[in-house]
């Protein structure tokens, strides 16, 4: 292993070395298009070579050549054409492509296909646009772009994580999401603190920490076939990221890619609350500070006398409309990045700078990254290469914003405060005389918006280092061995202070977690390429691979500061400081291989295989194997198609695939909590019961397609339909805590999706001036919960804090059902009344699922000579959501559904025990707190549409840079998230959710969804 | 070549077939497999106390929130504080069940399973079964028909969805386990002592504690089943109760970590600040009627903001008042809204060091008295009556060592027993004793649960608008939601034999 490390290091040293040059002359000459006009931007490359260079707009090339070598024109849109040197003019013409036949697509271990060759459904989204519209976590920039990938971004704030998963949900309970691989490289895209039920944040996670600009591609292999190849942990899919290298031939260049976003509020006003009635209980409103601690308005009517408030201070009894945009400032995002391309007769390479700052909605949350990346492709001898990729990561964020339950969350506040309350006010009386917080409200748990923004203290720091060395050695023409190491390793270090003066926890507390991360992959391969016959072609593989996989964290955490307000661990009482770490330790080990046989260039068949062996399963069934098979028949170069016919595919494919485990999860374990009286402490450590047989969960899928062009290529259509089945599922089911434990692991699980995916694109208007194209993506995802486990028909996933819906997996139900406490109907639907006039509590009633099965994306296109516009519109049907935003703003008689009652109290509309109508008057105030334990009037249905993105750019045509250093300049004006076209949640943006696991269909006071504006500049010199 | 190719292939094979060691990665180095019982003992102990884990987690909510309120021992203006108002909190509701399930009975459950494998371990398992007696007596007397039999067993059976047990069979084998594990425990074999936070070891005073639990469980229990309560009762006093303060159980707490801290201490004082924050009072119902009796303990448990002690300065808070100056404010109810006027626990109640009191000497005393009185068991009623009376009124030293009533006989003196009144009489002085001995010991459950036996001191109900039961005091508390959620049939079971989960619902022991 050692010298396949050595190998790499070597060679890098050995780029210096360069070799002299044989006897050359210039060549120079014009390409056009069939002898008509020039054709600007052809590259030209000195074939066997790194050499090369490109038209300018004139159609002219200049580039040093020997005579007998052979130069390759290539412009995207026109077949290739190979020219031999004979003279030193030459004048080349260039013929329209046919077909879009050739496009080539990166696919498992960074292969690139022809797309006609693959059996099975890969989407490729260009960097550019990742560029333009930038999302401080880029993974919510493909938003509405990919058929079938469903991409759940979550209400936490700049640099918090998303949820991807394509193709449905595989895993009852386990990882949904795919594989994410940069440069060939697998990283870690685990979500690295996020809020629970009991409030928290969301510290991002791997994805979220790219560079836009480096992106050259994202490739998204959404069946298991497609990422056959890589095994069990891409059983969800994979997204390939291949950053951007030096271009052969254009020499050094240089790039500078500014961008600044803006931040809004995308609901800027509570529309649907009640600004009629202040703060009060009763009907009544305070008269005394003591009472003006309260955070309900069901107090008098608003009249603008002055009313005391909970800072002693008298002002107007009157709505505050406000405070939304007087709390959440308009964010920023700066990012600069600067790139060096270069490339010399034995090398390319491309080193990138950026820098991005962000300043969130929420006052004092900052995020700020920086990202180093170096690419070097070497060609050290004819046989010989070496392809490098180091890249460092450095990501620094201060308060990230708190979410979910209230303590020291500002956006609960938000939906707490009573109508004749200003945030002003909160700002003005923050703190006591002593520093504290002055409590506002009746619940010490809810902070003083500011006090929960400013003094409560998150910081973290995260320094990430990727890279991969992939030499290759081409043994002879058609046979080569290559070998890759690539590691992804991280240090991470969050502090969060729980400051001094809290009205909950007076002295303060301290928390710590430190967390290092390495995986390490060592990958062999032999592949070969042969011509079997002039009709038969091989393309195969064997490869070994070794993955380890270690991190480590440790916590460090205490109560109670000995000096008020000096934020240390050393200033914690030593008995309540407590450490404690989290040792984490995976291997697998694999082989795999892969045959791909075409004929005429027309019919292709590919199987690949895989054996995975798991450290973390039980001995005795750790090792599974992954078989696929992939068929591709063009029939469009088969047999004779009616003419309006330009392309025609059809593919299948079958794959099984599977995942592992986490580690320890087949014994029981206790941890050691301490000591009392000199007595040392322990309890089982887990609250789910081990599993000591745990074996790995299998996946079958089967999926078949259809891609044609027609009407000169102005029409194409990919559509694919897919079946996966997943078996022996590891599932943490939830068991009753009366058992001692609040799930168990389970191995029985069964779940299957069942999908559609469609894109269709449609060149409108293709002029040589003005072009139109419309593109048009959707999927379509059934899921079903077959089988849990024996005598188990559904567990709870989890929960908001409320606790009054529960996300389920339910047998016979889709994934992420939702379920919430029912009011009790009789026969005729009526709403049941006790005797008191209060609803009476009925079951868990089931309202569907909380993932969207339907998601659609359609992007108009208009290009008018150098400028462009695109718009995109995407939505998402068939989803419910749990509003605890809207539950809570009930409880404190914010909605104006509370309105009615305040006088004379409310008689619920149903009936009483006895069938007959309810006649009991309740008073508004116990009526719609009570209303807080039930979850069936804040269940909606989570369907929107909106209008995602909208890019205004505008190229400097490259004939007005002359002899000037520039050789390109591009302007865009970005906007995204701009409007929600139709929503059905009031108040909420349905795309709330504050976590981005598997349990999806609640929202709980999260951060507000923002309207993102901004500009971006490309120079190129 | 092809010797090249197959050296390639045979490295690549053999990369992935060498996976000896993985079941030795596999192996959590962090945590053992196994631990000396006695670190679970201790573990066990801090978590039916409430200060393990969540600290004072299920403590805050099920005694303060809901039964220091109910039983109107404390009040709050705080609409939080539910059981003031019989008003409905889901999570405050239930979290005594969830909490307690997951920790003490979990660790428990782990306990007795291994120390049953093992003789030498018998005062380690009779202690742990004891142990759990004082746990699921608490569980079922707030909850009515529980998970016992099952419960704590998903590891040692696979039990995921345990049954709900009738309270009577509940019952039942609580005072066998009690008999039988009092019986067990032998002196002559391993005691643990350190890892005891009551008794450090002491076999004879866990056997008298296992008694004296076994008449108030006996007690307890005779509405619904008056002759099995004669037998327990005499069983328990002919085994030997307690005999002095010395026998109190009382988990030992220490101001160490917060899983050290008394979680009533830790509620009331450090950690959720309740007393400083004005979010509790003592109740008017609690304060007028030491008042009344004179009783020495009010200087030490009772104190305004501002510190005054002055037995005659306190003032009870009524229940059932919110802050507003409306029809139900405290303004309205009582023309002095200022909150801090109002009496509070004194600083010498809550200390993290403070010893959490479950059962006392005194108790016994008070039980034997209403025992003897029915003809169970032997003895004099009022000399029984009386060591309890001294016995409540001196031991509050546990809590601070100023808190030392220096003349327990005027007590005794100024609240006679009635040797010549009748039964009802009779009851209603011992079962006041018992209100104020559970009230100035933050036993606020078993306060709520001997009212709903007795149904002495008599009570006014509230009746806050918008209430849950009409304006009577609650029977018991809701399970949590999520047992509909996750042991949906047995919990459907459970309730339909109560008729419904309500806070009316009448647990078996609980007769009208």
């Amino acid at each position: 292993m050692r010298k396949i490390v050595l190998i790499p290091v070597l060679f890098l040293l050995s780029l210096l070395v360069t070799s002299g040059f044989a006897q050359e002359m210039t060549v120079t000459g014009k390409v056009s298009e069939d002898g008509g006009s020039e054709i600007a931007g052809v590259n030209v490359v000195l074939k066997g070579s790194n050499r090369g260079t490109t038209t300018n707009d004139k159609g002219e090339f200049s580039i040093q050549a020997e005579k007998g070598n052979v130069l390759t024109f290539s412009y995207i849109g026109y077949n290739s054409k190979d020219v031999t040197v004979n003279a030193s003019v030459l004048n080349v013409s260039l013929v329209v492509e046919a077909t879009a036949l050739n496009e080539v697509v990166v696919t498992a271990l960074g292969i690139k296909k022809e797309k006609k060759a693959l059996g099975y459904s890969v989407s490729e989204i260009k960097g550019e646009e990742l560029q333009q519209a930038r999302s401080t976590n880029i993974a919510n920039s493909l938003v509405g772009k990919v058929a079938g990938l469903n991409i759940t971004s979550t209400a936490t704030g700049p640099g918090g994580s998303t949820r991807i998963t394509l193709r449905g949900n595989g895993s009852i309970d386990g990882n949904n999401q795919p594989l994410i691989i940069i440069d060939g490289i697998p990283i870690d895209n685990s979500n690295l603190g996020a809020a629970g039920m009991w409030g928290g944040g969301d510290r991002g996670d791997g994805i979220s920490s790219l560079n836009p600009s480096e992106i050259e591609t994202m490739s998204v292999l959404k069946g298991a076939t497609a990422a056959a190849l890589y095994g069990s942990r891409a059983s969800n899919g994979a997204i390939l990221v291949t950053t951007k290298g030096g271009k052969i031939g254009k020499g050094l260049g240089v790039e500078i890619n500014s961008n600044i976003t803006m931040d809004n509020l995308l609901i800027t006003k509570w529309k649907d609350f009640q600004y009629e009635y202040g703060l009060g209980r009763n009907g009544v409103k305070p008269t005394t500070q003591t009472e003006a601690m309260l955070s309900s308005s069901f107090g008098a009517k608003l009249d603008g006398t002055n009313v005391i408030q909970y800072d002693g201070v008298s002002r107007p009894y009157s709505a505050v409309k406000d405070n939304l945009t007087q709390f959440y400032n308009t964010g920023s995002t700066f990012n600069n990045s600067v790139a060096l391309t270069g490339a010399s007769e034995k090398m390319t390479y491309r080193l990138s700078l950026a820098n991005m700052n962000n300043k969130g909605l929420i006052p004092d949350n900052t995020l700020d990254r920086q990202n180093y990346a170096l690419n070097v492709n070497a060609n050290l001898s004819k046989n010989f290469t070496i392809l490098a990729n180091v890249k460092y990561i450095k990501e620094k964020s201060h308060n990230r914003p708190k979410v979910s339950d209230s303590p020291g969350n500002a956006n609960y506040t938000l939906i707490n405060m009573p109508t004749s309350l200003s945030v002003k006010t909160m700002k003005q009386s923050m703190l006591d005389a002593n520093g504290y917080e002055q409590v506002w409200g009746d619940n010490i748990y809810v902070d003083n918006a500011y006090f929960a923004a400013t003094q409560f203290q998150q910081d973290d720091n995260k320094d990430r280092f990727m890279a991969s060395f992939e030499p290759r050695y081409n043994l002879t023409d058609w046979l080569y061995v290559k070998a890759r190491v690539g590691f992804d390793k991280y240090f991470y270090n969050y502090t969060a202070i729980t400051p001094t003066g809290t009205p909950y926890t007076p002295l303060g507390g301290y928390d710590k977690n430190i967390q290092t991360f390495s995986e390490v992959n060592s990958e062999l391969m032999l592949g070969l390429n042969k011509k079997l016959s002039s009709d038969f072609n091989l393309n195969a593989l064997v490869a070994g691979n070794l993955m380890k996989q270690l991190k480590r964290q440790d916590y460090i955490s205490g109560s109670s500061f000995n000096i008020p307000f000096f934020y240390d661990i050393g200033n914690i009482n030593p008995s309540s400081r407590n450490a404690s770490y989290q040792p984490y330790d995976m291997r697998i080990h694999s082989v795999y291989g892969s045959a791909e046989l075409s004929y005429k260039n027309y019919a292709y068949l590919t199987i690949t295989g895989r054996n995975d062996w798991f450290s973390t399963l039980s001995p005795k069934n750790n090792s599974l194997f992954y078989p696929s098979v992939a068929g591709s028949f063009v029939l469009s170069e088969a047999v004779k198609m009616p003419s309006f016919i330009n392309f025609a595919k059809l593919r299948g494919s079958w794959a099984k695939a599977g995942g592992g485990a986490d580690p320890y999860k087949l014994s029981l374990y206790y941890s050691l909590t301490g000591a009392h009286l000199g007595s040392p402490l322990a309890q089982i450590s887990a609250s789910t019961v081990p599993n000591a047989l745990l074996k790995p969960l299998t996946s079958k899928t089967y999926e078949f397609g259809l891609e044609t062009r027609i009407l000169n290529n102005r029409i194409g259509v990919d559509f694919t339909y897919y079946n996966r089945h997943t078996y022996d599922d590891i599932v943490s089911a939830s068991i009753s805590g009366t058992s001692g434990f609040t799930g168990a692991t389970l191995n029985l699980g069964q779940i299957s999706n069942k999908g559609v995916e469609l894109a269709l694109n449609y060149d409108l208007i293709k002029g040589s001036k003005f072009t139109w194209d419309v593109s048009f993506n959707m999927g379509y995802n059934k899921s079903l919960v077959v089988y849990l486990a024996d005598n188990l028909s559904n567990i709870t996933v989890d929960n908001p804090r409320s606790q009054t819906a529960y996300v389920f997996q339910e047998v016979g139900q889709p994934f992420s059902l939702l379920k919430a406490n029912s009011f009790v109907r009789d026969a005729n639907g009526n709403v049941v009344f006790n005797d008191q006039g209060l609803p009476e509590t009925g079951i868990l009633k089931s309202y569907g699922t909380g993932i969207s099965p339907y998601t659609m994306g359609i992007t108009n296109s208009f290009r008018y000579k150098g400028v462009g516009l695109s718009v995109l519109i995407d939505g998402r049907f068939g989803g419910h959501i749990y509003s605890g935003t809207n539950a809570l703003a009930t409880r404190y008689g914010l909605t104006k559904e509370t309105l009615v009652g305040r006088e004379g109290g409310v008689v619920g509309k149903g009936v009483n025990s006895k069938g007959e109508p309810n006649t009991v008057s309740v008073p508004a105030t116990q009526y719609y707190e009570n209303l807080y334990n039930f979850g069936e009037p804040f269940v909606y249905s989570s369907n929107f549409i909106k209008l995602r993105q909208v890019i205004i750019d505008y190229s400097v045509p490259a004939r007005v840079f002359g002899k000037s250093p520039f050789k390109g300049i591009s302007v865009s004006l970005v906007g995204r998230n701009l409007a929600i076209l139709m929503k059905k949640t009031p108040n909420i943006d349905p795309e709330s959710t504050y976590g981005n696991g598997n349990a999806q269909g609640y929202e709980f006071a999260g951060v507000p969804t923002t309207r993102s504006i901004g500009v971006n500049l490309n120079l190129k010199f | 070549m092809i010797r090249k190719i197959a050296v390639i292939l045979a490295l690549t094979f053999s990369m992935g077939a060498c996976t000896k060691d993985f079941e030795e990665i596999n192996i959590n180095p962090t945590a053992p497999s196994k631990v000396p019982l006695e670190y679970l003992l201790g573990q066990a102990q801090l978590q039916i106390s409430g200060s393990a884990g969540d600290p004072g987690y299920k403590v805050w909510r099920a005694n303060f929130i809901y039964s220091a309120m109910i039983v109107q021992q404390m009040a709050s203006t705080d609409d939080y504080y539910a059981g003031d108002k019989y008003t409905y909190n889901a999570d405050n509701s239930g979290a005594y069940f969830a909490d307690s399930y997951v920790n003490s009975v979990k660790s428990l459950a782990d306990i007795i399973s291994q120390a049953a494998a093992d003789p030498a371990n018998v005062n380690i398992l009779s202690i742990a079964r004891i142990l759990k007696v004082e746990q699921m007596h608490i569980i079922t007397d707030l909850y009515g028909d529980i998970p016992y039999t099952e419960a704590g067993k998903a590891f040692i059976e696979n039990i995921y969805k345990p049954k709900y047990d009738m309270q009577q069979a509940i019952y039942a084998d609580m005072l066998k386990e009690l008999d039988e594990a009092g019986s067990a425990l032998d002196a002559s074999k391993y005691v643990p002592t350190t890892a005891d936070f009551v008794y450090k070891g002491d076999v004879t005073k866990w056997k008298k504690f296992a008694n004296s639990l076994m008449l108030r469980l006996a007690m307890r229990m005779q509405k619904a089943d008056a002759a099995s309560a004669q037998t327990w009762a005499k069983k328990a006093v002919d085994k030997g109760i307690m005999t002095s303060n010395d026998d109190t159980f009382a988990f030992i707490h220490s101001d160490g970590s917060t899983a050290s801290r008394n979680p009533n201490s830790y509620n009331l004082g450090i950690g959720r600040g309740l007393v400083k924050g004005d979010n509790l009072q003592w109740s008017k119902t609690l304060i007028d009627m030491m008042k009344t009796r004179k009783d020495p303990r009010l200087g030490i448990i009772a104190q305004l903001a501002n510190g005054d002690r002055v037995p005659a300065d306190q003032k009870g808070l009524p229940n059932g008042l919110d802050k507003s100056s409306g029809p139900n404010g405290l303004v309205t109810a009582t023309g002095d809204a200022n909150i801090k006027n109002y009496s509070r626990p004194t600083d010498l109640m809550y200390d993290d060091a403070d010893p959490n009191v479950l059962l006392t000497f005194a108790e016994t005393q008070f039980l034997k008295t209403e025992a003897i009185e029915r003809g169970w068991v032997t003895g004099t009623a009022q000399a029984t009556f009386e060591a309890g009376q001294k016995a409540a009124v001196t031991q509050l030293v546990v809590y601070d060592a100023t808190a030392v009533v220096s003349d327990p006989a005027a007590y005794v003196t100024a609240n006679p027993y009635p040797v010549s009144g009748s039964l009802a009489d009779k009851m209603t002085q011992i079962h006041n004793e018992i209100f104020i001995l559970t009230a100035s010991t933050f036993n606020h459950y078993e306060g709520w649960a001997n009212w709903r036996r007795t149904g002495m001191p008599s009570l006014t109900p509230t009746n806050y608008p918008g209430n849950q039961t009409g304006g009577v005091i609650p029977r018991r508390l809701i399970l949590p939601i999520n047992e509909k959620a996750v042991n949906e049939t047995n919990y459907n079971e459970a309730v339909s034999r109560i008729g419904g989960d309500t806070f009316l619902g009448r647990i078996w022991w609980d007769k009208q």
